[in-house]
């Protein structure tokens, strides 16, 4: 029998095994964005997909186009009726606005945790081997998109940004399974109840909201949107409904089963939120500063 | 100049993963079943078996490399596992016949094999909360007949097409 493994065989395997470890180890640490030379071959390849994905897209829209068409009728009648409503709505709008910014000038607070500038940004990869509920966008530093904004469709929120290059983003799904997937929600009532929402059931799909206080009454189809304080998220993004409310184990906080208002499915347009209101943390080359600052307090 | 199709193949099966990823709707079958293409590993077998093993295993590591860097942001571990898979290939292909419908089996058996090494990778940093028996129902199945399908479409066109690179570089 011949041997399997030759001397030599055997040192690259185990060189490799090496370089392996090391390289996940390295991809696994707790980093703010990727390296320049990941930048670098994430914005050729970036490059090539979009060569591939743009008439794909155009393709597939045609199919979609050509489906609606059918139901255009129906469709047509039901907007009529709220197009009645609309009017209305608009001039509510108008005022409302207009009331706002002048009472803000009044108050001298220009800024608000809700405003941000929407970045549009189309689809052009899902990580194929759909492990981690990634997506990839031809939007990157270039305009603007660092990491943690959020990711939004027009029904709701559906991501947060988790590492970009000079061209292309990597969007990281709610849906995703990944302990560091936090975002700070409130659910609007009454009075606002704030929460985390962390966490996926994929069986019920559905958004886990957790530490909402045990003695708070949230009741069902209320809706939960981002609370602003998160230090990156805009306020007021819509996530979606509550559905459900289960006690934790130690029963001294609840955890709320949110319906998300956004499917995390064939996802072709998406807008990256730009908070217009400065961030928690300072930049990155004041953040030593501070820390000398609250040591001698 | 002719030589240039190889390298355009490739490049071609590469994005032809995250292509059929763009026109496969997710929802199908409520999202119990996840089936993933793997058409990029089936042309490096196709290569290694048709072509050249040691161009296929080169191949396979920087295609993985972009992969991992591109899609899954976990480096290391397509650029490891496809050379690895492909020299497992080899090996097996020279001690079966190599007609057509054993090929099959050995390139079922390879995506079994790859499939494991990344769903015991995942549980091992702790990026899956799959269970064994989850991950054989909801993806392993799943994936062998999206890929065996592609494999019947695909395995006479796939082979002619390394055949005749084969005659181009000889």
């Amino acid at each position: 029998m011949p041997q399997l493994f030759t001397n030599k065989r055997l040192i690259i395997l185990l060189g490799s095994i090496i370089i392996l470890v090391a390289m996940i180890g390295f991809s696994l640490r707790d980093r703010d964005n990727i390296t320049w030379p990941e930048k670098f071959v994430k914005d050729v390849t970036g490059f090539g997909q979009n060569i591939v994905s743009k008439p794909a897209d155009a393709v597939e829209s045609f199919f979609e186009d050509v489906r609606r068409l059918r139901n255009t009728y129906e469709e047509n009648e039901k907007l009529r009726t709220h197009l009645q409503k609309l009017a209305q709505l608009e001039s509510d709008v108008a005022r409302l606005k207009k009331d706002n910014a002048e009472l803000r000038k009044v108050l001298e607070k220009q800024k608000s945790l809700a405003d941000y500038e929407p970045v549009q940004a189309t689809v052009i990869a899902r990580n194929p081997d759909r492990w981690y509920e990634l997506i990839t966008i031809d939007q990157g530093e270039s305009n603007g998109i660092e990491p943690d904004m959020a990711v939004l469709t027009s029904d709701g929120l559906v991501g947060k940004v988790k590492s970009t290059s000079k061209f292309t983003s990597t969007v990281q799904l709610l849906s995703a399974h990944d302990s560091q997937n936090r975002v700070s929600a409130v659910i609007q009532g009454t009075s606002a109840v704030h929460g985390l929402i962390e966490g996926y059931d994929k069986e019920k799909k559905m958004l886990q909201m957790t530490k909402i206080p045990s003695d708070a009454k949230v009741k069902k189809g209320q809706a939960v949107t981002t609370s602003g304080l998160g230090g990156v998220f805009p306020k007021g993004l819509i996530i979606g409904k509550v559905m459900e409310l289960v006690p934790d184990e130690f029963g001294l906080t609840q955890t709320a089963l949110v319906k998300p208002a956004a499917t995390f499915y064939d996802l072709e347009h998406v807008m990256v939120s730009k908070r217009e209101m400065t961030k928690v943390l300072p930049e990155e080359e004041n953040r030593q500063q501070v820390l000398i600052e609250e040591e001698g307090l | 100049m002719k030589k240039g199709i190889l390298p355009l193949l490739m490049i071609g099966l590469f994005y032809s993963d995250s292509l059929f990823m763009a026109f496969f709707p997710e929802n199908a079958f409520q999202g119990t079943y996840i089936p993933v293409p793997r058409f990029f590993l089936m042309g490096l077998l196709f290569m290694a078996a048709f072509f050249n093993r040691n161009s296929a295993i080169k191949y396979g590591f920087l295609f993985g490399f972009l992969f991992d860097m591109f899609y899954t942001g976990l480096l290391g571990a397509y650029m490891f596992f496809l050379p690895l898979i492909v020299f497992m290939s080899s090996k097996l292909t020279k001690w079966l016949h190599n007609t057509l419908p054993v090929f099959l089996i050995i390139v079922l058996f390879d995506l079994v094999a790859l499939e494991m090494l990344i769903y015991g990778l995942n549980v091992l940093v702790q990026r899956t909360e799959f269970s064994f028996e989850e991950f054989a129902y909801v993806r392993l199945l799943p994936t062998l007949i999206l890929n065996a399908l592609f494999y019947i479409v695909f395995s006479i066109p796939l082979r002619k097409a390394f055949l005749k690179i084969k005659s181009i570089f000889d």
